[in-house]
């Protein structure tokens, strides 16, 4: 896509998230400004569902470059029948979340019951980092970033702590991680009941990989220390790219429109993309399908949904230094020391960015 | 050639011979200076920039002196160096070595393996990469299965995830992918030396050692400039293999300069910094290769 | 050919046991794209390995060939064989001129292309991209083309092979009149045929493989060549390898075979080329 950029051969429309749209290619002058489709109605449609989405799709100037369409939340998964059989289900709240303390010990309880690798930690590269992100974050409720997104947090008390859990539980044998994964690897594990737990899941994932999994796939929320959890998210929807051509760019919109607002098409093309209609208007546009009750338990994780920090600016930097910064904290390094050369790196990244 | 006294005739001569040279030369010319020479001049040029997505102004050398504090690009520049300096002499040998095993063997035989070890190069990276992925996986991959059974580890390795195996892991699957082509052409070129002067000096009684280095190795050294070539320039282009198996990782261990020119350029839309590091990189290759004509020359026996 | 083995040694048996492994650890790649582009989604990502697909499917055909997969395959192989026939062209022609002609400037231009003749094109990646903007042919299998063709490795190879042109044949024929074509059809090609055959085959094999260049000039799923379209088949969350597998299967077989019908001829291309140099 960078390469169609630079070379003037760009789509009218793309369909991504908001931190290509807005904080990338939006904040570079690439996109036009969708206000006119950010009508009363629906600003007041999506901002029911969740602020979080609306903040998101606008830029720092108040341009809105991106029209959603739908979204997600990222959760974890574990292997349902093997927790039952370590006794470990007794450590998830009926509302699928659990605390830090409770994870712990369902590690253990998997050890004890002979489980060789639980989970593992990912970090060969940045495919579905927001597992990862998230399980750090929110081992002892850190922030990932500040409200304003300007500055990035992990190296927090907070978060130290929780990426010095995962060394430690790495350390004694109850967690494993490998800096030769990404998610899709670690996925694969899981599928092939290798591990008990993945980090990156969702509902798309779960639709995939039914045919092939042995066992029940019982997506969770990712533990934390309060008990309640901030989940990340994702958000598609549609840009225009500024090709200069007024007529085109016109039609555009109406095409948008159309796949987005209208009462039939809208609730298909979401279905179609297997997440969840920002609009909640749309209400449980699964219900009656035979996705209902798999999609209502998705459903059921939207209320988690947590700051949209990922449109902070200098994100593709920040995701390249998450991944390279776990994998020296496994290595043993500081993790205090390794989380401030992380965050250095991506406020320069930040600070870069915005000053261009 | 520039006599003093170069006579009208040989003028014309010269003059003709130049003017065919050129007509031969022209479509060649039109693609290099089109899709090399222009390009290669932008590149030097947009490298005294600050050349992103949205900014483009002038910043003298400061690409080249980030890119010389830039301790990332350092480590990519000598895991680029490292990666060059064991895959092109053991592919060489080992190739040689190869080749002149089985040029020996029964026609059959021979053309079995030239077939075998060129299936990795015809396969395609992409492939390749994905297979040997799998093979090194820390927890169900082969090579931890087979060495766990045997009892030579205790514990999984993370082959592409440690930063003590994770280059050598990369630089072994470079090497199956390089050896094939140097293979085919030393058992073209050992094929073809002089069976008369091979016989002659067996008849003198040396060893197969003598002939080898006496009567094959000068034979074959125009074959062994080509390998090194292209054994060179592949294993400075090495990118597929750390794109599609470790980006870079663990610990910028397996980052490599063209890695890196693709993770600044097209990652990052830093545009100007990647041209600067692609210009040194053309540097450093344009001596490398430079220095391999000198020493292949000067060694062979014209 | 046959050289002196009279019998058997210790050495010859050990290689011939070295050779043997290795030939395993070689085919084994393609064995494993080979049987897992027949295997079902939980046989491929089982964590104790199925050698052989014990219930064959082919399913994951099927699925590739909903995507463009013919497209794709038909995307590579114009690319390689469109470069490989410019390539040979110009470089014959270029390698003749450079080898058998004494001309102004000569020297400096030779001197010009073996420096850029060693550097990846990748190098240049940014600005051509830029330039095959300009000439509208971003997202065109045109843009991987072009450069290839130019890059200057052919013209050095076939400067190599028509060293050996001799001289006075050229003479010969240039006294009886003969015209320059008439000299290059009729001289010139015959003897550099066999290292024509070479670079052709050398060119075919590295525009296949040119993974860097194609990811960055094609971008829209009907432009993309077989190994860009295998890679893009793994997506950042879910690794569907035994679609994946199919592409690899779809993508190497072709190009095997076409190896094992050309490498006779490959082979003493070299032979009589490069050899001499």
């Amino acid at each position: 896509m960078t390469a169609a950029i630079e070379a003037g051969t760009t789509p009218d429309i793309i369909m991504e998230g908001p931190e290509r749209l807005v904080s990338n290619w939006g904040a570079k002058g690439k996109m036009i400004d969708l206000a006119d489709l950010w009508d009363d109605e629906a600003l007041a449609d999506i901002s029911a569902t969740s602020e979080a989405v609306v903040a998101a799709c606008k830029s720092e100037s108040g341009a809105y470059y991106e029209y959603p369409l739908c979204m997600t939340t990222h959760t974890m998964a574990i292997n349902k029948e093997l927790f039952e059989e370590a006794d470990a289900m007794q450590y998830i709240n009926d509302d699928r979340t659990w605390t830090t303390e409770n994870f712990e010990k369902a590690l253990q309880a998997l050890k004890d019951h002979g489980v060789e690798t639980t989970g593992v930690v990912y970090c060969g590269g940045q495919g579905g980092d927001q597992g990862t992100r998230a399980l750090a974050m929110n081992l002892y409720n850190a922030e990932f970033t500040n409200a304003d997104h300007t500055e990035w947090t992990m190296n927090s008390e907070a978060g130290v702590k929780g990426l010095q859990q995962l060394v430690d539980w790495c350390d004694a044998g109850l967690l494993s991680y490998d800096s030769g994964a990404v998610a899709s690897d670690e996925i694969q594990l899981f599928a092939n009941e290798t591990i008990a737990m993945s980090f990156c899941w969702n509902a798309a994932n779960q639709l995939t990989y039914a045919a092939e999994t042995a066992f029940t796939p019982y997506p969770v929320a990712f533990p934390s220390e309060s008990g309640t959890p901030e989940l990340c998210g994702g958000i598609w929807g549609f840009g225009i790219f500024d090709n200069g051509d007024a007529d085109k760019i016109a039609a555009s919109k109406i095409f948008i429109e159309f796949i987005c607002d209208d009462a039939t098409q809208g609730p298909i093309s979401i279905s179609n993309t297997g997440f969840f209609p920002v609009r909640s208007s749309y209400g449980n546009i699964y219900a009656g399908t035979e996705d209902e009750e798999r999609m209502e338990t998705y459903a059921s994780f939207q209320k988690w949904l947590g700051d949209y920090y990922n449109v902070t600016l200098g994100w593709a930097e920040q995701r390249t230094a998450w991944w390279n910064m776990l994998q020296q904290i496994f290595d043993g390094e500081d993790v205090q020391a390794a989380a401030d050369a992380y965050v250095e790196t991506c406020n320069t990244a930040t600070a870069d960015a915005s000053a261009n | 050639m520039r006599k003093k006294n170069v006579t009208t005739r040989s003028k014309v001569l010269v003059m003709r011979e130049t003017r065919s040279a050129y007509l031969f030369l022209l479509p060649s010319l039109f693609f290099f200076v089109g899709f090399v020479i222009i390009p290669m001049f932008m590149c030097l040029f947009t490298s005294f920039f600050n050349y992103t997505m949205s900014d483009f102004s002038f910043v003298g050398i400061g690409n080249y002196v980030e890119m010389f504090q830039d301790e990332i690009f350092q480590r990519a520049f000598w895991n680029t160096v490292l990666i060059v300096v064991v895959a092109v002499p053991t592919v060489t040998i080992f190739s040689l070595w190869v080749g002149s095993s089985i040029y020996r063997m029964h026609a059959v035989t021979r053309s079995f393996f030239r077939c075998v070890f060129y299936l990795p190069v015809v396969t395609g990276t992409v492939a390749v990469a994905v297979v040997w992925k799998w093979m090194f996986n820390k927890y169900t991959g082969l090579f931890n299965t087979i060495l766990s059974g045997v009892g030579a580890i205790d514990q999984n390795v993370s082959w592409l995830g440690d930063e003590k195996t994770a280059i050598w892991c990369i630089i072994l699957i470079l090497f199956t992918t390089s050896i094939g082509q140097p293979i085919v052409l030393y058992v073209a070129a050992l094929g073809n030396v002089d069976t008369s002067l091979v016989e002659a000096a067996e008849v003198d009684g040396a060893t197969d050692i003598q002939t080898f280095w006496k009567i094959k190795w000068p034979s074959i050294m125009p074959t062994t400039l080509y390998v090194l070539v292209i054994t060179t320039i592949n294993s400075f282009q090495c990118f597929a293999l750390i794109q599609l198996l470790t980006s870079g990782g663990p610990k910028h261990s397996t980052d490599t300069i063209m890695y890196y020119i693709y993770y600044e350029a097209f990652k990052l839309n830093r545009y100007g910094f990647g041209n600067a590091m692609g210009i040194f990189l053309a540097a450093v290759i344009a001596i490398f290769s430079a220095l391999q004509f000198k020493v292949t020359k000067s060694g062979s026996v014209d | 050919m046959k050289s002196g083995v009279k019998h058997t040694t210790t050495y010859d048996v050990i290689v011939m046991i070295i050779m043997v492994i290795l030939a395993v650890l070689f085919i084994f790649p393609v064995y494993w794209i080979v049987t897992g582009s027949f295997k079902d989604a939980a046989a491929i990502n089982a964590a104790i390995p199925e050698w052989f697909p014990k219930n064959p499917t082919t399913d994951n055909y099927v699925r590739l060939f909903d995507k463009p997969a013919m497209q794709w395959l038909f995307n590579s192989v114009f690319i390689a064989l469109m470069s490989m026939a410019l390539t040979c062209l110009t470089a014959a022609m270029a390698g003749y001129a450079l080898a058998k002609k004494r001309f102004v400037g000569r020297g400096l231009l030779f001197t010009f292309l073996v420096c850029a003749m060693a550097l990846p094109k990748q190098v240049v990646l940014v600005p051509l991209l830029k330039e095959m903007s300009f000439l509208g042919l971003h997202d065109n299998i045109w843009a991987v083309i072009l450069p290839t063709v130019g890059w200057p490795f052919g013209v050095f190879l076939m400067k190599q092979f028509s060293e050996t042109i001799p001289t006075e044949m050229l003479e010969a024929v240039r006294i009886d009149g003969a015209g320059e074509i008439q000299t290059f059809l009729t001289i010139v090609l015959p003897i550099v045929k066999p290292g024509i055959g070479a670079l052709a085959i050398f060119t075919f094999i590295t525009t296949w493989n040119d993974y860097f260049l194609q990811l960055i000039m094609l971008n829209s799923s009907k432009n993309l060549t077989i190994s860009l379209g295998i890679a893009k088949l793994q997506a950042e969350m879910s690794n569907d390898f035994g679609l994946i597998m199919a592409g690899a299967a779809l993508g190497a077989i072709p190009i095997i075979a076409i190896f094992l019908m050309f490498q006779k001829y490959f082979t003493q291309g070299i032979t009589m080329g490069a050899v001499k140099g």
